[in-house]
């Protein structure tokens, strides 16, 4: 295997630039090089999607993509979030607030275990910005939260706390209209 | 029980008589026929009561709709005695004496034999009747007007004159009768012509169908593809082999029709596909990176970057997991849209025999360009698929522009 150079943007900041291998996996690299644990590795074939991370699209939209099998590679030269970006963080580094979505979770006791939860918390990222483009009707937030938080997985079976976190979570940002 | 015939019979104590002993078989027979020439493939809507129709079909003269074919009444062809039965299976009759659409490939049942095809019938005179009409079929010219079928009928209606028969064994004969004729494999497999019949002169050569290549089935073609006997008939017993799986419009043929097969037919299948004489599967070894073109060079990263995760760096993929790329049919096509098409649109979860599984492909057609697509194109292809020449970045624009024409 060869090594090949790979730049990014990590939760905000220019990544150093660092020779890896060309065939190392996202997950490898967040884990392995970055020091960022929190992504998590579950079922290592693009079905928990517990390790997903946030890819911000030039075009302003964002989106999850699985870290367990994509390449670390693909990520060169993107924007990626990681669970580590979300919250509000003092000089020193210490979180000083968590942000809506991560607090909603911890008000209703959304997970158990929380192996699941950094995905959970990165889908239901994306969906809120993709209602702050554009907000969803009443009728329809039960089944956009199903769309967007449906495929990961959780063993611990919180499904509902999670969706119903969600549902009060966007309601409360204002992001759901009448009808 | 299984058969409500038989439980009727059985009230009214007719039990262990030759006369249901026959009907036993036969209906028996008849459910096996119907699986091989797989009538609920067209007319079963997806979710939908066993042969009650529904089941939308895109054609360029039209979406046609498969018909109800249970015994109901009102619906169905619970009023159809054998006779109507032969000539709507041969020569494509209703019982009313109008034309059916050739969608209904009669076109390959018309060689269908009396027996078999009252043995059909007998069995779909036992499944559940379902009182529900099928959505009315509306075409274009010539289909859209009686006479446009009965000219269509005059011309193409007798469908591909079959191969002669003469010197092979009885195993390609019967294999013939399965491919031919119940299976009626050259409906996708042969390409169609301006009316959208079957081009005699191609028979099996490949036909292309909802922007998918059904590819040839010519045994040098299979051979070149890696088809050896025995892997063929795995192949439609089990809808998997180190080929690959089925998927599009085979996966469905598999799990309603070819699982189904008895060995001896499987067998016939592949002797008939390959010949009496099947030619060598042809072997391919893998290409080293240093000596594909710069193009598929540059592929390789776009297959460490996103398919690796589960083909494996080297291709050699996971069990129940993702195919293997090393010896995969689809990279040794001469046509390159199967393989674009499957990179671009995803493949759902499979599900195959005996609790097997294959887990679904992301699509990628928002992930990777059309240059980073003919670079992975052209890895995948010289890499393992035996194909020395690039194919360029216009090859793929234009298979793009005839999966969505606007």
């Amino acid at each position: 295997m060869a090594n090949r150079s790979l730049q990014l943007t990590l939760n905000g900041n220019a990544a150093e630039p660092v020779d890896i291998p060309d065939d190392l996996l996202m997950i490898d690299y967040l884990h392995e090089y970055k020091n960022l644990t929190g992504s998590r590795l579950g079922c290592g074939q693009g079905i928990c999607h517990a390790c997903v991370v946030i890819v911000d699209n030039p075009d302003g939209t964002s989106e999850e993509v699985r870290t367990c099998i994509t390449g670390a590679h693909y990520f060169a030269g993107k924007r990626v979030r990681t669970i580590e970006g979300h919250a509000t963080r003092d000089d020193e580094g210490k979180v000083t607030q968590l942000n809506p979505i991560q607090q909603r979770f911890v008000d209703e006791f959304a997970f158990q275990c929380s192996y699941c939860a950094p995905g959970f918390v990165n889908a239901a990222t994306v969906l809120v910005e993709k209602l702050q483009r554009q907000p969803v009707a009443k009728s329809q937030l039960e089944k956009v939260v199903e769309d967007s938080l449906g495929h990961h997985i959780c063993r611990c079976t919180g499904y509902v706390r999670y969706f119903s976190a969600t549902r009060n979570v966007l309601t409360e940002l204002g992001l759901v209209r009448e009808g | 029980m299984k058969y409500p015939l038989l439980r009727i019979a059985m009230a009214v104590g007719l039990a262990g008589s030759s006369a249901l002993a026959l009907a036993e078989t036969q209906v028996e027979r008849g459910e096996y026929l119907t699986r091989a020439a797989d009538c609920m493939a067209c007319h079963t809507a997806k979710g939908g009561a066993p042969y009650a129709g529904g089941l939308p079909i895109d054609s360029p003269f039209g979406t046609i709709y498969g018909t109800n074919i249970t015994p109901s009444k009102e619906h169905g062809i619970g009023l159809y005695n054998d006779d109507e039965f032969f000539a709507a299976l041969n020569e494509g009759k209703r019982r009313d004496g109008a034309n059916l659409y050739p969608a209904m490939p009669y076109t390959s049942y018309h060689r269908v034999t009396r027996e078999d095809a009252d043995a059909i019938h007998a069995y779909l005179k036992t499944v559940e009747p379902i009182e529900r009409a099928a959505p009315e079929t509306s075409l274009s010219f010539p289909f859209n007007v009686r006479p446009g079928i009965i000219a269509w009928n005059l011309m193409y209606g007798d469908g591909v004159p079959l191969e002669s028969p003469e010197g092979k064994s009885q195993a390609w004969q019967r294999g013939q009768y399965m491919v031919d004729v119940l299976g009626h494999c050259g409906e996708c497999h042969t390409p169609r012509g301006m009316a959208g019949a079957m081009q005699a002169d191609k028979r099996m050569m490949g036909g292309v169908l909802n922007g998918y290549l059904a590819p040839s089935l010519l045994a040098r073609d299979l051979a070149d593809r890696g088809w050896s006997h025995e892997d063929l008939s795995s192949f439609l017993k089990l809808g998997m082999s180190d080929q690959g799986t089925m998927f599009n419009e085979m996966y469905p043929v598999f799990h309603n029709s070819t699982q189904y097969l008895a060995d001896d037919d499987l067998n016939a299948i592949a002797t008939f596909l390959l010949g009496d004489q099947p030619p060598e599967a042809r072997v391919l070894n893998e290409v080293p990176l240093d000596q594909v073109s710069s193009s598929a060079q540059r592929g390789r990263q776009q297959y460490l970057n996103v398919c690796a995760g589960c083909h494996a760096p080297g291709g050699e993929g996971k069990p129940h997991i993702a195919v293997a790329m090393r010896g995969n049919t689809t990279l040794r096509l001469d046509d390159p849209r199967n393989l674009l098409r499957v990179i671009e649109d995803g493949i759902g979860e499979q599900k195959f025999t005996g609790f097997e599984r294959m887990q679904p492909m992301p699509g990628f057609a928002d992930k990777l360009d059309q240059q980073a697509l003919t670079d992975l194109l052209n890895y995948l292809r010289q890499t393992w698929g035996g194909k020395d020449s690039d194919l360029v970045l216009a090859d793929v624009q234009a298979l793009q522009e005839e999966a969505s024409p606007e």
